[in-house]
């Protein structure tokens, strides 16, 4: 083994004396954050510093994440192939009618992803179920932010009894066994597609409100607010001029990477059964229908398999890109 | 810190039996887990009414929930509606081999992404740093339930009907052949499968998270100043990188105990394990309200325990927590 | 104190004179460049330094942050990641640090070279205890029996002046005080008596209290285990009590380097008599405003063309040679040497002032 000593290239800079200020976020006058960045504008000069806003810090980096930039266009590709292809080019699972003679067959270029044991084309069968998986993670996500936002920001603004109160609450989800309990209440509630995305999103907005609850705590006690009250500005315009914009980014990574804990959540419940039923069809209840297949129709489990696991890569990609965009220092 | 692992514990028993609560409230309000269905069949009203009355299923939901919990604590959960059985029985006799999956579960994934994790950080930006993380990302990606299906199909009965064998290298049908038991080949090998399975998106959480801990520990201050001492390579990496490291990998491992439950349901449904997990599927089936409860409550149990130990350990490892 | 080092056969132990057989400067520091690459360009941490260390000598570097002082110690130590480029030599007791491999970096850290860091709290581990770490510093380079060991550990907490030492090693980082944690540091470093003792900022982060009894125990380090220390501050009042040979570094450069007294009564660089006259003093009238260099510290990526310091000096002739040629160091006395085209001139000035008034 070489002595060379291992080391992390996301080392802090060598050339920081750990005295400088943090010149990274810095209110303008009228209290928008700014990020400041070194950039030459005279080559003849000293470097002057440029300023650029955080949104154009934001897009250069993720300009050079090449991997979230290839989730991106993946993404966009399946979205396309399910809700725009599909309805216009391919007939409805619903109108499929069986053929039975077929039975079930392995890919081949009338049928890329094969039959099945109906006789039904898999491709049509997996972009319209796809269009039922990628609806409820997408539901599932917002509505679970927009809950775990709303009480989040609560809990950490206003602090004491709420803040205990809502926490307590979140804790819950760390208690129960997720996936029993999810099934347990759609079959109280139904198992129709906006059910359960309400049932998912139930569970859900705990993590996120977490989240929230944490940033705004954090938020509250840095400098800018501090000095944004010292000028006398009021709450209101404190929560939506200064902690909200910083809150935005983290948010919508967290929204990003919840599709795909959705995605999965959803697709082992309708593998169990007690998630998408018929007539409605998600990638997962294709997996259920396939469930006793490893012995000859490999293929009902693996396209519909395959086209999970991508998505989820790529949403978990995006998710990573958008994260590293955000604040490359920050550790995950 | 005991007071505070005491405080830690004693606020999650509130939190458990509102947790039992709703789950009770939303059981008992669905029809499919009524108690008294098979007897609707019945042409006779009073026979369902009667049936009603001894269950005492006409109290208001939190006086019957009080029952239950009553009953709970001293250890009788009920009769399961559809096999006639002592719930807290036929929990007792499927948790051994749950609790097989979850030990086996658990050790293999802490060695598998320590060992990985600790690699990946030391050698970073190697060949086999990018293949461990690029497998790491299919991992977290990866539904248990799919990997499972996937993984019986390639690995056994693939194997199986290519090769012409008579039995798959790889079992996937419960733990042991018939007639068999106790540790040996034969159990292993029914072993790896569905313990893969259980474990395939905690292991790979769990390694990126060991190799991020590492390698945010190798550029600490403190291994800098044992690397000014002259400690050499392998030591500063194994006294101080990897020992410090332990600490945010503990926590972790705590909270996906959690998960490891969730993981169970598929794992006991796909490869026919007789554990808690599959008699609670067969119980949603059956709409056996009692077992469903039952289960629900033990899991409870289980992750709060956990919990406990992890806090415990946490202490253990870190002496700023220790001493507060 | 006597000691085998457990590396024989190491070519850089054979070859290394003690420090008691080797008459020259311990430390010669030729043309010392380190860059790093960086997504925004080449940083040039430190540019062409030239510095030495005698025996028995406390030499204070001071400068900004980014000065390079950080780098440069680093550097002595062989601590620099990986992607630095590191060019012109380093020589201790002759011999070339930047030629020895890592093994044998390995054996002179924390034997014959020892450092300690500004964040004392984040310089020690946590879940070991302070007689651990101490004890790891002493068993690396050497066989001992445990119980020495342990008094060893003891005595060493003794010297910079931690009571109950006994007790005191049994205890974790985070239960001393940032002095005494700092201390403990020093001991830490003077455990196998090493000829060369670096500190970075050992006093930026202490109450003022505290930086004195921090100071005081590293002076009396140095004079009971005849080492030579490099004490590196941003500081002028904690290098006046402690050093007796200052260099000056501004941007990766070397500004000025000379005797305490040369430094701080005849400054001949604009940058150090700048840092003087901003040191608030208590003799000044209350209604003067604190002087101050004007302008930031330059980009290391562009270091500004001629002499780094022009775009901010009060005397700088732009255009003219302070923006194309950069300065030499300029010998102004014998132990005296100054980075500025008017060095001379500055001296001149100097003395007037001195003697003149």
């Amino acid at each position: 083994m070489s002595e060379e000593f291992p080391e992390s290239e996301d080392r802090p800079d060598p050339t920081d004396d750990g005295l400088a200020i943090d010149t990274r976020v810095i209110p303008d006058e009228a209290g928008a954050p700014l990020a400041i960045e070194l950039g030459v504008t005279d080559l003849d000069v000293a470097a002057e510093p440029v300023a650029l806003s955080q949104w154009q810090l934001f897009v250069r980096r993720f300009k050079r994440h090449k991997l979230a930039i290839g989730s991106l266009v993946t993404l966009i590709l399946i979205f396309v192939l399910c809700f725009v292809i599909a309805p216009i080019f391919l007939t409805a699972p619903q109108d499929q009618r069986s053929n039975l003679t077929l039975g079930s067959t392995g890919p081949s270029w009338q049928h890329p992803f094969g039959t099945d044991e109906l006789g039904r084309d898999m491709w049509a069968r997996i972009l319209y179920g796809g269009q039922i998986s990628l609806r409820i993670g997408v539901g599932v996500a917002v509505v679970s932010t927009l809950l775990g936002t709303f009480f989040g920001a609560i809990a950490g603004l206003y602090g004491k009894a709420v803040d205990q109160v809502i926490m307590r609450a979140t804790d819950l989800v760390l208690i129960l066994p997720a996936i029993a309990v999810l099934a347990v209440a759609l079959q109280r509630f139904g198992q129709k597609p906006n059910n359960i995305v309400f049932v998912l999103a139930g569970l859900f907005w705990m993590q996120i409100a977490r989240v929230v609850r944490g940033l705004t705590l954090s938020l509250k006690e840095k400098e800018f607010v501090e000095g944004a009250r010292a000028a006398g500005a009021s709450n209101f315009r404190i929560i939506v001029r200064h902690i909200l914009p910083n809150c935005i980014g983290p948010i919508m990574v967290n929204l990003t990477l919840s599709i795909a804990v959705a995605i999965i959540t959803e697709s082992t419940l309708s593998f169990l059964g007690y998630g998408v039923v018929p007539p409605d069809v998600s990638w997962g209840y294709l997996l259920y229908t396939a469930r006793t297949k490893y012995n000859h129709d490999v293929h009902l489990v693996l396209f519909p398999g395959l086209a999970i696991l991508v998505t989820v890569l790529a949403v978990n990609a995006l998710g990573d890109g958008l994260r590293d965009a955000l604040d490359p220092h920050a550790k995950h | 810190m005991l007071t505070l692992v005491l405080r830690r514990f004693l606020i999650s028993i509130p939190l458990l039996l509102i947790a039992t609560f709703l789950v009770f409230w939303m059981v008992r309000s669905t029809q499919a887990f009524d108690p008294t269905a098979r007897l609707a069949q019945s042409r006779d009203p009073s026979v369902v009414q009667n049936e009603r009355e001894r269950l005492g299923l006409d109290d208001p939901i939190p006086v019957q929930y009080g029952r239950w919990l009553k009953d709970a604590v001293t250890g009788d959960l009920g009769e399961s509606q559809t096999k006639h059985e002592e719930v807290t029985s036929m929990l007792q006799r499927s948790f051994w081999n749950t609790l097989q999956l979850i030990l086996w579960g658990a050790l293999f994934s802490a060695v598998v992404a320590m060992i990985i994790g600790v690699y990946s950080a030391v050698k970073q930006y190697s060949i086999g740093d990018y293949v461990f993380t690029s497998l790491t990302y299919i991992g977290i990606a990866m539904p248990p339930f799919v990997f499972g299906l996937l993984a019986i199909a390639y690995l056994a009965v693939w194997p199986k009907q290519t090769w012409g064998l008579d039995k798959p290298p790889l079992e996937f049908v419960g733990l042991h052949t018939t007639g068999q038991s106790g540790l040996n080949w034969d159990y292993i090998k029914h072993l790896v499968l569905p313990v893969l399975t259980l474990t395939v998106q905690i292991v790979a959480s769990w390694t990126r998270y060991q190799r991020a801990a590492t390698l945010d520990v190798l550029s600490s201050d403190y291994v800098r100043t044992a690397r000014a001492k002259g400690v050499p390579r392998r030591k500063v990496i194994i006294k101080h990188a990897v020992r410090n490291s332990l600490i945010p990998l503990v926590t972790v491992m705590a909270v996906d105990i959690g998960l490891l439950f969730g993981g169970l349901l598929i794992t006991e449904q796909i490869f026919s394990i007789p554990g808690m997990g599959r008699l609670f599927l067969n119980a949603l089936q059956t709409g056996d309200a009692p077992v469903i409860l039952g289960y629900i409550l033990v899991a409870g149990v289980f992750v709060v325990l956990f919990n406990l130990i992890a806090d415990v350990m946490y202490g253990v490892l870190d002496p700023r927590v220790r001493l507060s | 104190m006597a000691f085998g080092s457990k590396r024989d056969g190491n070519l850089a132990v054979e070859v290394l004179p003690e420090r008691a057989t080797w008459g020259g400067p311990l430390l010669e520091v030729r043309d010392l460049s380190v860059r790093f690459p960086t997504e925004d360009g080449l940083v040039n941490a430190v540019d062409h330094l030239n510095f030495d260390l005698r025996a028995n000598e406390v030499l204070g570097i001071v400068g900004e942050s980014g000065s390079g002082k950080s780098v440069t110690s680093l550097a002595i130590l062989g601590l620099l990641p990986k992607t630095a480029q590191i060019t012109g030599e380093i020589l201790f007791c002759g011999q070339n640090l930047l030629d020895m491999t890592e093994r044998q970096l390995q054996d002179l850290r924390g034997r014959r070279m020892a450092m300690i860091f500004q964040d004392s709290l984040a310089a020690l581990n946590p879940v070991y205890t302070v007689g651990t770490q101490i004890a790891e510093a002493i068993t690396v380079h050497q066989e001992i029996e445990k119980a020495d060991l342990n008094d060893r550990v003891a005595e060493l907490l003794n010297i910079v002046g931690i009571p109950n030492p006994k007790e005191r090693a049994g205890q974790y980082p985070h239960e001393y005080s940032g002095g005494m944690r700092q201390r403990a540091m020093i001991a830490m470093s003077i455990a196998n008596d090493p000829d060369v003792l670096i500190a970075d900022e050992p006093t930026t982060a202490l109450d003022v209290t505290i930086q004195a009894q921090v100071l005081d125990t590293l002076e009396r380090v140095e004079s009971r285990t005849s080492s030579s220390v490099i004490l590196i501050t941003h500081d002028l009042g904690v290098v006046a009590g402690v050093t007796q040979r200052i260099m000056v570094m501004y941007a990766g450069r070397t500004a000025e380097i000379g005797t305490v007294n040369e430094v701080f009564y005849e400054p001949c660089h604009p940058y150090t008599q700048g840092l003087l006259a901003s040191l608030p003093r208590i003799d000044r009238r209350t209604s003067d405003r604190l002087h101050r260099i004007v302008g930031q510290p330059p980009s290391l990526i562009h270091v500004p063309p001629g002499c780094a310091f022009h775009p901010r000096c009060p005397m700088a002739e732009v255009p003219g040679v302070c923006n194309t040629d950069e300065p030499p160091l300029i010998e102004v006395g014998t132990t005296h040497w100054s980075a500025c085209h008017f060095a001379d001139r500055l001296l001149a000035e100097a003395k007037d002032r001195q003697y003149g008034q």
